[in-house]
């Protein structure tokens, strides 16, 4: 849907065609996140199969929606190279992050050949195996907390450079811990022309509470 | 929506261990034996009847045609249960078969039937016992008794037709398949379709009536088969045309040809016997044997044997008139001077100094031309030939009622006289044939006409020896056109007269003229004689007796220029006096046996009994010295012996200053096998190399370029299938030559031939569509894909058939290639650098080294200075850009000058594009290494799997790794340049495969350092230093190293973390979640990780803005 309004500074094929597979990825790795920190009950999830792994996937069209639709935003950023981090970020009633799942993209723009999701699937699936076991690494999340999703960009994008994603973009209200985050990596995958780390990130032992 | 269509498209792919299959419903063994071989072998073990039920239904397509089966168990339960039991052991000993060969590596390819199981009905080509060698040693199963659950082909040649009728009950559906299908798939190294493959009776089943599948199936291999007719055809054809042109060639340089362009073509290859001048001109060749430059000979020994001596007759000429040595001086001169233009940088008469060495020395060689005569003969007579071979039975019949007659004709010193024939004048004088004509005098002599016979002048001897017998004696080199033409004649002549007609040589053979009852045979052969005087010009004598031995025998008298009858009762008395030498089949060895027994004569053998012959000579020789002796010969005349062996031999000039002259050489000699095999329309199974090495002891021959005393060495190999592909060859050739462990600088001759010789035209059927060459080189896409850099991957596919060695199928790639090579500027340097180093360095060899330093040229246009070199390097993608890291190379090249060298050497070898100056350094690490572990062994290696190379590897003393690790080779030179380092500081420890820092800890003084050496070729995956140490986590004790080892690892630790902590922070975190579980075991981890943590978190707080969750350890 989006992807036809990105006419302009289109990445290379093989460049572009990671990019949307990424998305997909994102969308649905964002999707497990949200369903293993147990923000909504487990019934609104069900089960899907992608890239041969069970994933869930949520029923209530908004959540999915908003998931979708943010993800799919990001997709002519994350083609222009744009898109440094995507950020999952669960954070408690007075803006505070408790705990954040880092997304580190890297896209080499210039890698022209074809890409096919089979040539991605291996190591972005691994990815989808590991988050279910990576339950005990992340905290516990205090009742009445919520989520969302952010995206940490190079440099700011262009003005005009389509009216949908601005539309769907606002900036962010939740706060920034004072100091550096603890850094728990859950798994890293560097293949042509795509690399993602997924890491989790959580306050500092001496971050003052709020 | 993407959660959505991804699930449908899991469904689909059900072929993961891990997928909740949908069609799970039976039990779960099931599921998993659809999709995994190895559960599938479990299971079968204690599987149960109706467990085989699913477990059928779970096979393909074919077995769930028929739920009947004949081959069903037996109904009585004991003895189904004994079967039972027997399959269970069989498969068992089939898996252990199995296993064993695939430890024993070298032995074991390509997994390519795998899933494939086969159950051999009936007699089969090869035998069930070497299909299932071959299903073994590709992944295969081989059942010894059908089930239509577990067999997914069955193989047979041949099918009652109670088979036929009932097909359906017999196969169980399954395809019925010939043997071939398996030598095929071997063969092209994949599994080929079975369909081209199926049973004949089956497929002209469905011919009579076709089917629907038939127009879908069929068109495709009728389509074949005329298309192989087609190129059958050609293939002889074009094999006498080359063959014509060489000839033609060579004629031009002696008959004052018209085109000067083509002589001057001649010259710049051939090797100019006749031009003394020349020798100066030549002289910057670059050979170590320059000043013997002008001189040359050739001794070619062609396997298909022929008897070198039967030109060493004597005839006398007439006619002397003109000068002839003027004549010919005129020549020289004339020639040299039109020719000076090109010669000088060309000639050559050393495997060194000619690129196209291989194919002059068999275009000017006279025995290569008798050897080939017989194939030329063979397609030119054939028909005739068979029409009385057909006649053949009956002549025994009376061949015993009436006296035979057969007559011998044997033209007269034929290489000479055909030479000399148009030369009138110098019919007279001593005249002998010789390669070379020059001053020093070493060529040998091969023909001389009976004039310079009696000089004393002999055929082998040395030009200057015979000069100094009979000054006077006039040489004049080959002139094969005129040959050919001659013998052409002399065997039409022949035929003319007589259907039978047994061809000896080019100028010798038998007629059989019993059946023409003529009556005096005398006159007969005079005829002949006559017409072939008018006709050739040349004279032949004729021996007339009742047998071949006997007509040979008379002929002998009869030379020169006569006829000699030797009727039956007078034959005691020719015989009586007949040294023993002159028999056939009694040649130097024999005849000293026979001297020491006093025998010297036939009237001295014919006294011993034939009961002490055998015993002395054995029964076969014996026999025939009994019989020969007695003037008995049971031949018969029109017996066309066919060649045992196909083969090309060089034994003269050879000399390589390293592997890859030797390697370039092999290639000729398998192509010019190859041709010799189409040639002939014949392919041959066993394939034998032989090496000619020089003795440790002996220095330059005599002979210029000659062998001298020799090792003869040989090895073959007997392939599944018939071949006469170049490509094949080339990659037997080439293991051959790596078995023999040889310095290229000591062999001074090389051979290959090919027996076990069988018809191109059986088997033929489907292989020329699915033989691995059509398949390259028939698929340009193919082609492209590789210059895109898919290149491994089509290496891969086409991986090696019989024994595993992954360079070999490069070398198919590579020749298949070769023949539309693009030319050097057309390549893009871009797509070439970005490809494998493997393939790089393949191409590299296509384009003769070449290509290299085309990038190397290209590159230094592009780049300003060094340091920018350096630096473009260091952007490939093994070494993630970094400009401190730039900046220090940049640094470090300045330091200091001799590091400096050493230093970018490092970091040439270790980057993969550079991969090429690798290469370009072997010649001096061949000195290093015996030489022995060719590129063809490693390539093998590379292929085993890992675990299994650490083991070979370790094995293997350090100097003697392979060259795939030619980075280490490289590096051990470096160690021996500079002296033992222990460890080396510098920023790229973790540059190349493996990384420089094994082989820093394998040569270091630590027992810990060296083991995690080791342990790093054992870890999976490879590179990744979490599993090293996940690996020295087993390890138990671990002994503490001191300080060095200390700081060694926390370098190599840091180093590890600036390359991975881009791209790979799990990897990093992992190591150091490691490193602190090593803390508790030992000392030294402890000070390791309580070094690296501050770096560490630096690193991380510099890429990621945050400290890793790890702590210090008190």
């Amino acid at each position: 849907m989006e992807r036809k309004d990105n006419n302009q500074a289109k990445a290379p094929q093989g460049a572009g065609e990671a990019a949307r597979i990424l998305t997909e990825f994102l969308e649905v790795a964002i999707t497990c996140i949200i369903f293993l920190k147990g923000v909504y009950p487990h019934g609104a999830f069900e089960r899907r199969r992608y890239m041969n792994v069970v994933v869930h996937r949520a029923r209530h069209p908004q959540l999915r929606d908003y998931i979708h639709s943010s993800v799919n935003g990001l997709l002519p950023f994350i083609q222009k190279g744009l898109v440094e981090r995507v950020v999952v970020i669960f954070f408690d009633n007075e803006d505070f992050p408790i705990e954040r799942f880092v997304f580190k993209v890297n896209l080499n723009l210039s890698y022209g050949s074809k890409v096919e999701q089979s040539d991605l699937e291996f190591s972005l699936r691994s990815f989808l195996i590991k988050l279910p076991v990576s339950e005990s690494l992340t905290k516990l999340l205090p009742r009445g907390c919520r989520w969302e999703i952010t995206a940490y960009f190079r440099a700011l994008p262009e003005a005009s450079t389509s009216k949908d994603s601005e539309l769907i973009w606002i900036p962010t209200d939740t706060k920034q811990w004072q100091q550096p985050p603890l850094i728990t990596p859950i798994k890293s995958m560097n293949s042509e022309p795509l690399g993602v780390q997924l890491y989790l990130e959580h306050p500092s032992l001496s971050e003052p509470k709020p | 929506m993407s959660l959505n269509s991804s699930s449908r498209s899991a469904t689909s792919n059900s072929n993961s261990k891990r997928s909740v299959t949908s069609n799970s419903n039976s039990n779960p063994s099931t599921s998993g034996n659809n999709s995994c071989r190895n559960n599938d072998k479990r299971n079968r073990k204690r599987k149960t009847d109706q467990n085989q039920k699913t477990l059928g239904m779970a096979w393909g397509a074919n077995s769930r045609s028929s739920s009947r089966s004949a081959f069903r168990n037996s109904p009585f339960p004991d003895f189904g249960s004994y079967m039972v039991m027997k399959n269970q052991k069989l498969h068992q000993q089939f898996d252990a078969d199995a296993s064993s060969s695939s430890v024993s590596g070298a032995c074991s390819g390509k997994p390519i039937f795998d899933g494939v199981s086969i159950f051999v009905d009936g007699y089969t080509v090869p035998s069930s016992q070497e299909l299932k060698g071959y299903m073994l040693k590709y992944g295969g199963r081989f059942e010894n008794y059908f089930s239509r659950h577990h067999v997914t082909h069955i193989i047979c040649s041949n099918l009652p037709d109670s088979k036929i009728k009932n097909l359906r009950s017999f196969s169980g559906g399954l395809p019925v398949v010939k043997p071939t299908w398996v030598l095929e798939s071997v063969a092209a190294n994949k599994l080929l379709s079975w369909i081209p493959y199926q049973l004949d009776q089956l497929a002209s089943e469905t011919k009579k009536q076709p089917k629907l599948s038939a127009f879908g199936f069929k068109s495709g291999p009728v389509l074949d088969d005329l298309e192989e007719s087609i190129s059958g055809q050609a293939v002889p054809q074009s094999g006498i045309a080359t063959l014509r042109t060489s000839c033609s060639l060579e004629a031009n340089i002696f008959g004052k040809a018209e085109c000067t362009e083509e002589v001057e073509e001649c010259h710049s290859v051939s090797d100019d016997p006749f031009h003394p001048n020349a020798a100066e001109s030549a002289d910057q060749a670059p050979t170590y044997c320059m000043e013997n430059h002008c001189e040359v000979e050739l001794d070619a020994a062609v396997v298909v044997q022929s008897d070198a001596g039967y030109h060493s007759h004597i005839s006398p000429c007439q006619d002397p008139k003109s000068d002839h040595n003027d004549c010919l001086e005129d020549h020289i001169i004339e020639e040299s001077s039109s020719s000076k233009t090109i010669r000088p940088s060309t000639t050559g008469h050393s495997t060194l100094s000619d690129a196209n060495f291989v194919e002059n020395y068999f275009k000017f060689s006279r025995l290569h031309f008798i050897g080939t005569w017989r194939n030329r003969y063979r397609k030119r007579f054939l028909s005739s030939a068979n029409g009385f071979k057909d006649m053949n039975p009956s002549r025994n019949a009376f061949a015993t009622s009436q006296k035979t007659t057969i007559i011998h004709v044997d033209m007269d010193c034929f290489f000479v006289s055909v030479v000399i024939r148009k030369h009138s004048d110098l019919k007279d004088k001593p005249v002998a044939v010789c390669h070379s004509d020059n001053s020093r005098g070493t060529a040998e002599i091969s023909s001389a006409n009976y004039p310079a016979r009696n000089h004393g002048v002999k055929a082998g001897m040395f030009i200057r020896d015979a000069k100094a017998l009979c000054p006077q004696l006039v040489i004049l080199p080959y002139n094969f056109d005129a040959y050919e033409e001659v013998a052409d004649q002399f065997y039409d002549i022949l035929h003319k007269h007589c259907n039978k007609v047994q061809a000896v040589s080019c100028d010798e053979a038998f007629i059989d003229v019993t059946d023409l009852r003529v009556e005096d045979p005398e006159l007969f052969a005079r005829a002949i004689r006559t017409e072939i005087h008018e006709t050739t010009g040349c004279t032949a004598s004729a021996g007339i007796a009742g047998s071949m031995l006997m007509a040979r025998v008379a002929t002998r008298i009869a030379k020169p220029d006569g006829l000699c009858y030797i009727p039956s009762e007078k034959v005691d008395d020719y015989l009586h006096e007949l040294p023993v030498k002159a028999l056939p089949g009694i040649g130097h060895v024999l005849e000293e046996k026979l001297k020491k027994k006093q025998i010297n004569t036939c009237g001295q053998l014919r006294l011993i009994s034939k009961e002490s012959l055998q015993k002395d000579f054995g029964v076969k020789t014996g026999d025939m010295l009994w019989n020969f002796s007695r003037g008995i010969d049971n031949r018969l005349v029109g017996v066309f012996q066919e060649s045992k062996s196909i083969g090309a031999d060089v034994n003269w000039g050879v000399r390589f200053n390293d592997l890859n002259d030797m390697k370039d050489f092999l290639l000729k000699l398998c192509k010019e096998v190859s041709l010799r095999l189409q040639g002939c329309g014949l392919k041959g199974r066993t394939i034998t190399l032989k090496i000619k090495k020089r003795r440790s002891d002996a220095g330059e021959p005599v002979k210029y370029m000659g062998c001298g005393d020799c090792e003869n060495l040989s090895r073959s190999v007997t392939l599944p299938m018939a071949t006469d592909d170049v490509d094949v060859f080339q990659r037997i050739t080439a293991q051959l030559f790596g078995y023999f462990h040889i310095d290229a600088r000591d062999i001074r001759g090389a051979g290959l031939q090919a027996s076990k010789l069988e018809s191109a035209d059986r088997n033929m059927r489907g292989h020329e569509k699915y033989s691995i060459r059509s398949w390259l080189v028939s698929s340009p896409a193919r082609k492209s894909s590789m210059a895109k850099g898919k290149g491994d991957q089509l290496y891969s596919d086409i991986g090696p058939p019989v024994q595993a060695r992954g360079s070999f199928s490069g070398g198919e790639a590579y020749v298949a290639h070769r023949a539309t090579l693009p030319a050097l500027h057309d390549l893009d340097v871009g797509v070439i650098e970005s490809l494998p180093p493997e393939v790089l360095s393949e191409i590299n060899d296509l384009y003769a080294g070449e290509l290299i330093s085309f990038i190397s040229k290209k590159k230094e246009k592009n780049a300003g200075n060094n340091v920018m070199d350096e630096e473009q390097s260091l952007s490939n993608p093994l070494v993630p850009p970094n400009k401190d890291f730039v900046h220090n190379v940049a640094e470090k090249i300045k330091s200091s000058e001799k590091e400096d060298e050493q230093y970018i050497n490092k970091m040439i070898q270790g980057l993969p594009e550079t991969s090429g100056s690798v290469t370009a350094l072997l010649p001096e690490t061949d000195s290093l290494m015996p030489s022995s572990l060719s590129q063809v062994d490693s390539s093998v290696l590379q292929q085993l799997p890992e675990e299994l190379l650490a083991d070979v590897l370790e094995s293997l003393p350090a100097h003697r790794r392979p060259d795939f690790m030619s980075n280490d080779v490289y590096l051990d030179h470096i160690r021996d340049q500079t002296g033992a380092i222990d460890f080396l500081p510098s920023n790229n420890l973790w540059v190349g495969n493996p990384p420089r820092w094994v082989d820093n800890f394998r040569l270091s003084s630590c027992q810990l350092l060296n083991r995690i050496a080791v342990l790093y070729n054992k870890s999976s995956p490879r590179g990744q230093f979490s599993s090293v140490l996940q690996l020295i986590m087993s390890e138990y004790p671990l002994d503490d190293g001191g300080d060095d080892a200390v700081n060694c690892l926390c370098e190599l630790m840091k180093q590890y973390i600036k390359l991975k902590i881009e791209t790979d922070v799990e990897e990093i975190y992992t190591c150091s979640c490691l490193l602190r579980r090593l803390t508790s075991r030992s000392e030294l981890f402890l000070q390791v990780y309580n070094c690296i943590i501050p770096h560490l978190q630096a690193a991380v707080g510099e890429t990621y803005g945050g400290d890793l969750n790890i702590c210090f350890i008190e």
